[in-house]
């Protein structure tokens, strides 16, 4: 078994290097398409092109000391409200697909239950809701409510992701640990659930930066992210594309700053197995 | 051969009975019988080798043993533990009886220590000090301790085969269950799998071994089992088996498989 995934996972790590030469001239053909759109478009637009105003929002420069401008602090709260999203969905994404998983027919409907309504009605309705309708009758912030909101959605994707995951690992894992007299919790720990996220890593990492850019809505329950201070600063200024353009920028780099963390660890993994 | 043989079938004489089955049924949600009223004793130190053509319970009466499967009516009894729903008896039941699959069923993502040392430090609750020395010594048991920092993924099948023993081994089980353990090994490896095998057999363990491997059954059984659609055939020792088979069914089989 093992032995042959070894062999396949060779054949699929030669393929990539075929014809770079041709994939590095179809990049530069977009980008250049891409280029000339873009100046044609901002011809046409009539627009007063003001980026020397960008950076006091970023940094701010007072008596030889730097302090974060309002867009950097947007950010702060953006890797906040993430981190604790993150956290906080990856949680109960597990949690849901080990009781879609488990015996118990009522801990099954449970997980059903919250997946389907989770899943099929809009992010945006949800933050309302929680922020709206539970938060004054339970007392939470208006943070709590936007964490509790996004963990929950993206928790719902993520318990799909990681059933998917456990369920793809083969049968004789399991029976080999029970043989053993490991007990259900264990097998999960030591044997199932290890090799079972190396599989979903790379839909995890989409997950998660899904979660990054959809924390994005709770500037809509006015809480200051990196959305809600773009707004603000774009409000006071009408910079509105370069402002626009410098969110979306500093969104990406959280992203693919990700993408790279995730990759490393996917390469450690594989050496090993 | 013979001469050993019986000079231990007379030793096991004495051993009381560490396995008893009575009347197991299994019928698996598909409508597939694979245990129609299945009965047998196991003694202690007993090789007990069952034959059979495939789908004829073989596997099936192992993975009940061993409570992978959850028979539908009858007994079984392991070292006065009752095999019933109460998980702590299927847990004590499952640290004494070994498994070892047809497929090894290696934890892929552990060197071979790590899959050995395992279950000793998870379930018998050894420091990592002693299962590792105890894992050490297993694995230069079957010949194999050179490669306890590879991947099993790096080994041969035969190699990976032997690492499955002895994590099996690793638990001090009382009875060793061997499914089919030969059947997806290169021709050139079978033997080092038989070797480690036959070993335990002469060291007195008890054992329950699935195989078609007739050689083996015939140097070191003391009894075989011949099976069909769930039930016994005929039962006897090797010898018997060999020269003087009495069922039609049974000496169709073997003629086919020998």
């Amino acid at each position: 078994m093992s032995m042959k995934m070894g062999r396949l996972s060779k054949i699929t790590r030669q393929i990539p290097d075929r014809s770079t030469l041709l994939d590095v001239t179809k990049f530069l053909i977009v980008v250049a398409a891409l280029s000339w759109v873009m100046a044609r478009g901002t011809q046409q637009l009539g627009y007063n092109w003001q980026w020397y105003q960008v950076p006091k929002y970023i940094f701010q420069f007072h008596d030889g000391k730097f302090s974060a401008g309002p867009l950097m602090l947007g950010l702060f709260m953006t890797f906040r409200i993430t981190a604790w999203g993150l956290a906080l969905s990856m949680t109960i994404g597990l949690l849901t697909a080990l009781l879609r998983l488990s015996d118990a027919f009522f801990a099954r409907i449970i997980a059903r239950g919250y997946l389907e309504l989770i899943r099929n009605t809009p992010l945006l309705v949800q933050i309302f809701f929680l922020y709206f309708v539970l938060a004054p009758i339970f007392g939470f912030n208006r943070f709590f409510a936007g964490v509790i909101a996004l963990s929950l959605f993206e928790g719902a994707y993520l318990s799909e992701i990681f059933r998917a995951g456990i369920v793809s690992i083969h049968k004789g894992q399991w029976e080999a640990s029970h043989s053993l007299g490991l007990s259900t919790f264990d097998t999960y720990r030591c044997i199932i659930l290890p090799q079972a996220i190396r599989r979903i890593l790379p839909p995890l990492t989409s997950q998660a930066i899904s979660l990054i850019k959809d924390s994005a809505l709770v500037s809509t329950i006015a809480i200051y992210d990196l959305t809600m201070e773009g707004r603000a600063v774009i409000a006071e200024t009408f910079l509105t594309f370069e402002i626009w353009f410098t969110v979306a920028l500093m969104y990406l780099i959280i992203t693919i700053s990700l993408s790279i963390v995730v990759n490393v660890l996917e390469n450690r993994f594989r050496i090993q197995t | 051969m013979t001469p050993q043989g019986e000079s231990t079938v007379q030793e096991k004489k004495l051993g009381d009975h560490i396995v008893t089955a009575e009347k197991i049924n299994k019928t698996f949600s598909n409508g597939v019988c694979a245990l129609h009223d299945f009965s047998t004793q196991i003694r202690r130190s007993e090789v007990l080798v069952i034959i059979g053509p495939s789908g004829s319970g073989k596997s099936t009466f192992l993975r009940c043993l061993n409570g992978l499967e959850e028979i539908d009516s009858g007994s079984i009894v392991i070292d006065g533990i009752p095999l019933d729903k109460n998980k702590k008896n299927r847990l004590e039941i499952r640290k004494e009886v070994g498994l070892v699959f047809q497929s090894f069923n290696l934890f892929p993502h552990k060197t071979v220590l790590d899959n050995i040392t395992l279950a000793p430090r998870l379930v018998r609750r050894k420091s990592k000090e002693t299962a590792q020395k105890l894992s050490m010594d297993l694995l230069r048991k079957v010949n194999i301790h050179e490669k306890a920092n590879s991947y099993p993924s790096q080994l041969s099948g035969g190699q990976q085969q032997r690492v499955a023993i002895a994590r099996a081994l690793a638990m001090h089980p009382k009875i060793m269950m061997f499914d089919e353990a030969t059947s997806a090994l290169d021709p050139e490896m079978i033997g080092e799998v038989l070797d480690v095998m036959k070993t335990l057999a002469r060291e007195g363990m008890t054992m329950i071994v699935v195989t078609h491997e007739m050689g083996f059954a015939r140097e070191v059984s003391d009894r075989v089992i011949f099976m069909e659609d769930g039930c016994i055939v005929e039962e006897g020792t090797a010898e018997h088996f060999f020269s003087n088979p009495q069922k039609e069914r049974t000496k169709l089989f073997l003629s086919q498989i020998l």
